[in-house]
């Protein structure tokens, strides 16, 4: 890995190339690259939020790259850690030196309940005629974790606090402002029992980072795809998501180490109770544990294992595409040593992205030279 | 009043059964067989969604609801009533919508009456469910 860039995530007036643009540029002046031997592109649904299509044409011609080869890649809400993959595996497979990876979403401009609809599309087309929609089934899901895996709404609420108090340092992120236990858990419902703050908002913004050949400060040690039904009616079990144990194997087994070497973690968290499912899911902490170490601070900046120093999706922003390229932006700040306010020491960073309802989930690990 | 059962599938080769039918088996490439699933389960989890997607109205109430058998529905509530994950449930089918209604005690005893003299290993699942629920039912009175 060789650099990295992202906008401000938020509410944003620019277009979709334009905050693809504006990313991707400051990852290859990060990198010190020019011109890139490829580009691979992720959006999730520009054709429903903007109306643009053929994306990685038009980024490459916007970009002043109409001649490099370029490819957009989509695995719903994780097509950001997708299209690293598609990156890293043709470096691996010696068809190319130099990758520019970049994502971005642009939807802030559409009423919420038009992108509640465009983005559960992801979603089985059986279970949609019933309106499910993402919060509805993540309610389903956080339910019945706390039923089955005692989870507690206080501990749910929790990750939001941590999550906005790590926001508040991060100039990048939607949220820069804490917020209180009580405002979160006195929030609105919105798919009982979770509330307003326990969701991510809806941001527009772009990531990206520059993949290479050569050796770099930062070399990406393990990748991981896990797959699971698209119907969650197919699954026996609600509280876990296969697919993110699945990549966290493959991206372990790649590295050849454990997650105890993890130092810090950029998780999921576009629901609150995700970040405890993926802590768990992923092998950072052991299975029941994750409720009392976020309790308990482990973590929170400072903590044994900090997780989404960013602010997460939680107050980061999610502007779906751009989102799992954006954590692979904050691990190489934190491994470089640029992560300014909420820079900790670390060297083994993971990210884990959740595509759709967890049906294709990624896991990256990264580590640094410090 | 309501239907006796809903249409499924199983898969010859795992027995998963699923519903409503599917062509494909989910885990095995191989056509589904077509099955009739009980109309009566355990909710697995709700939710009452309060911001639904366009054509949606506001409160909605969504449950998963498992089967005897192991089939899992999606369904629409008229209300939440006092339902809990474990509750037992009815499952009516109205213009290729299911919907989950609370059952009493009564109503379950009265299900599973009808479904006696059924074919044996149905009333056997049912029986079991029937018997698992008293018992969960009063676990969770408990601790409540």
């Amino acid at each position: 890995m060789a650099g990295a860039g992202m906008t401000r995530f938020g509410r944003r007036d620019e277009t979709l190339p334009d905050l693809i643009a504006e990313a991707a540029l400051a990852a290859l002046n990060d990198a010190g690259i020019e011109r890139p031997d490829a580009l691979v592109v992720a959006a999730m649904n520009p054709e429903e939020f903007t109306g643009e299509g053929n994306l990685g044409s038009l980024v490459g011609t916007y970009l002043g790259l109409s001649h490099v080869p370029a490819v957009r890649v989509e695995t719903a809400t994780s097509s950001g850690l997708a299209a690293v993959y598609a990156g890293f595996a043709s470096i691996a497979a010696g068809l190319h030196r130099s990758v520019l990876v970049v994502g971005g979403e642009k939807m802030t401009h559409l009423p919420t309940p038009r992108v509640s609809e465009i983005i559960g599309r992801s979603i089985d087309p059986h279970e949609r005629r019933y309106g499910t929609t993402m919060p509805a089934l993540a309610g389903l899901i956080t339910r019945a974790a706390m039923h089955r895996r005692g989870l507690t709404l206080r501990e749910i609420s929790q990750v939001a606090v941590k999550n906005h108090a790590h926001g508040a340092r991060n100039p990048y992120a939607h949220f820069q402002e804490p917020v209180t236990l009580e405002a979160v858990m006195e929030s609105r419902l919105v798919a009982d029992p979770l509330r307003l703050y326990h969701c991510c908002p809806i941001s527009d913004g772009a990531a990206a980072v520059v993949l290479t050949a050569q050796p770099g400060l930062v070399r990406l040690v393990g990748i991981g795809q896990g797959a699971d039904t698209i119907a969650v009616r197919y699954r026996s079990d609600l509280t876990a998501f296969r697919a993110t144990q699945a990549a966290a194997q493959a991206a372990f087994r790649m590295a050849g180490f454990g997650p105890e070497r993890v130092d810090v973690a950029e998780l999921h968290d576009a629901f609150a109770p995700f970040e405890l499912l993926s802590l768990e899911d992923t092998g950072l902490v052991p299975p029941g544990k994750a409720g009392r170490a976020t309790m308990d601070g482990e973590t929170a900046l400072g903590g044994r294992l900090p997780v989404n120093l960013s602010g997460g999706l939680n107050a980061r922003g999610h502007p779906l595409a751009a989102t799992g390229i954006a954590q692979l932006a904050e691990l190489w700040w934190q491994l470089t040593g640029r992560a300014g306010k909420r820079q900790v020491e670390a060297r083994v960073g993971l990210a884990q992205s959740i595509g759709g309802i967890a049906t294709n989930n990624w896991v990256v690990l990264l580590e640094g030279k410090r | 009043m309501i239907a006796e059962s809903l249409p499924g599938s199983r898969c010859p080769r795992c027995r998963r059964v699923v519903a409503p039918p599917a062509r494909l088996c989910p885990d095995h490439a191989v056509p589904m067989e077509p099955v009739a699933v009980p109309t009566a389960g355990e909710v697995v989890s709700f939710t009452t969604l309060h911001s639904p997607p366009e054509g949606f109205r506001a409160p909605l109430h969504i449950a998963l609801v498992e089967l005897p058998g192991g089939a899992r529905l999606f369904c629409h509530g008229v209300e939440p009533l006092d339902v809990k994950i474990g509750s037992h449930v009815s499952i009516e089918e109205v213009n290729a919508v299911y919907y989950f209604s609370h059952m009493g005690l009564a109503d379950r005893a009265r299900m599973f009456w009808r479904r006696t003299g059924a074919r044996g290993e149905k009333v056997a699942a049912i029986g079991k469910s029937f018997v698992k629920g008293i018992l969960k039912g009063g676990r969770s009175r408990e601790q409540d």
